[in-house]
């Protein structure tokens, strides 16, 4: 009898959870790589604190990438089918899109990490505009995959995309600082460009979360729903784990200005904002989820 | 009390059954503005001139982006092994019956529906059964404010209905269903004949 579904699914796991984590850690990681090449004449050279982490960067942007690719299409109930997305594209799906700039955000990373070996400056800036405005286009593009759900409100609004732009930031710039302060590379003036990204992104992460409180408090409905649902179900995950640990403490800690330049302050902050920032999702794309299976 | 329940169930006598019918509206509803197919990354579903929404088995790639979509929970994954039908492992949703409707039949639920609660024809058609019935009576669609455009209308229940009190047959159907059963049994069999 019940062959055919089980009763109210929620279709999307934690495998899209830990995509959608990787790939903006990913894309940001590529941005701060590409960096020096990009921008690396404006702000008084600031992105240019970012050259010893060049080729590391790539490396693990890529390596990410190859993490996220495979998840993604083990994932999919019929993963042979996997390029079907490109090749009968669906221009008003942001999947379709997303699939489509995901290989060739690939390929920017190939060329560049090619253009950084072989000293081609020319190849390195073209692919590292490409690149970093597709690497912009992974978070961006999982936040549309969830905001084009019209009949879902928690997901259906507009701020679901920069929010994980910004949760992107926060990830890369963790991936960032780990990395270069285990090489011993994590100077003064890295500090302070990673510190300036960081603080950006903990600001408007925070910003964007008492936004989402208000709406969800004063919303219809189904917002109301979602409320309850966020601090029945995900209480810990929310105000533990996203508010506390991934927004309010490194804020505090990187809004000191002396301590949250410290090169180990600073990359224990960017680690807890990380952790946020795969928690919010979590929250976000499975509350999501749950006020419609309780319909 | 359970949510959405107008009134305290009667659980009856402790220890014994007490039967009860849930009627469950998950149902692919085929809306006008169907958000599943907007989000599908492959166009596996669209949208069939004639109003159906369907699904190509061979393109879907089981992305689930169409449950995630969909706010009436109509749709499900099959499973990959199934004993007697070789598609599996995509994403299935009612379809109408539309094969059955192409060849000048109702879909099987319509068929097979003792009670007649479920009309299926034309809505363009004035003199269809569904565009009479929409047209008398006052009909509701699920969650109209999603912008989803459904076309699946269920009749609400007026006070003839709910409220015991006389009242000639409502619909078509039941007024026709009921000549039908009057015509057949009068002067034989029902009340010795009286009728």
């Amino acid at each position: 009898m019940f062959e055919y579904m089980n009763y109210n699914i929620a279709p999307w796991g934690h495998e899209i959870i830990i995509y959608f984590f990787l790939i903006g850690a990913a894309g940001m990681t590529f941005v701060y790589a590409a960096a020096p090449s990009v921008f690396g004449n404006v702000f008084g050279g600031a992105a240019r604190s970012m050259e010893p982490f060049q080729r590391t960067g790539l490396i693990v942007s890529l390596v990410l990438l190859l993490i996220c690719g495979p998840l993604l299409i083990m994932d999919l109930g019929q993963p042979q089918r996997f390029l079907y997305p490109i090749i009968h594209f669906h221009w008003t799906s942001p999947l379709s899109w997303g699939s489509l700039f995901l290989p060739l955000f690939g390929l920017c990373i190939v060329g560049f990490l090619f253009g950084h070996m072989k000293g081609h400056t020319g190849l390195m800036r073209l692919t590292g505009i490409l690149g970093s405005l597709l690497a912009l286009s992974m978070p961006l593009y999982t936040g549309l995959d969830l905001m084009v759900h019209q009949t879902r409100e928690l997901w259906s609004n507009a701020t679901i995309p920069l929010l994980f732009v910004i949760l992107s930031m926060s990830s890369g710039t963790a991936v960032v600082a780990v990395i270069q302060l285990l090489r011993g590379q994590l100077d003064a003036r890295a500090s302070e460009f990673l510190h300036a990204f960081l603080y950006l992104s903990l600001g408007v992460t925070f910003a964007l979360f008492l936004a989402e409180w208000v709406v969800l408090t004063y919303g219809s409905e189904e917002k109301q729903q979602a409320w309850t649902l966020i601090n029945e179900s995900f209480a810990f995950h929310y105000w533990g784990l996203t508010f506390l640990v991934g927004i309010l403490i490194p804020l505090l800690l990187v809004a000191i200005p002396r301590l949250g330049r410290d090169p180990r302050v600073l990359t224990m902050a960017a680690v807890m904002s990380a952790v946020g920032a795969y928690t919010f999702r979590e929250v976000l794309i499975y509350a999501g989820q749950l006020t419609q299976i309780y319909y | 009390m359970p949510v959405g329940l107008q009134a305290e169930p009667s659980l009856g006598v402790p220890g014994k059954k007490r039967w009860a019918m849930v009627i469950d509206l998950r149902r692919c509803i085929h809306c006008d503005n169907p958000p599943c197919v907007r989000n599908c990354p492959t166009e596996a579903t669209y949208k069939h001139e004639d109003g159906f929404v369907l699904q190509r088995y061979d393109r879907c790639i089981a992305c689930r982006t169409c449950i995630a979509a969909c706010p009436y929970n109509a749709r499900h994954v099959l499973p990959k092994n199934r004993d007697r039908v070789r598609i599996g492992g995509v994403v299935d949703k009612c379809t109408f019956c539309n094969h059955r409707v192409e060849q000048g039949q109702v879909p099987a639920c319509v068929q097979t529906c003792l009670g007649r609660s479920r009309i299926f024809g034309d809505l363009n058609d004035p003199n269809s059964e569904v565009s009479r019935l929409v047209a008398r009576h006052k009909t509701v669609v699920l969650k109209p404010d999603k912008g989803t455009r459904p076309q699946v209308y269920y009749i609400k229940p007026d006070r003839a209905q709910t409220e015991q009190q006389y009242s000639s047959p409502q619909s078509y159907a039941a007024r026709a269903d009921a000549e039908a059963f009057y015509r057949h049994n009068r002067g034989s069999k029902f009340f010795s004949g009286v009728l």
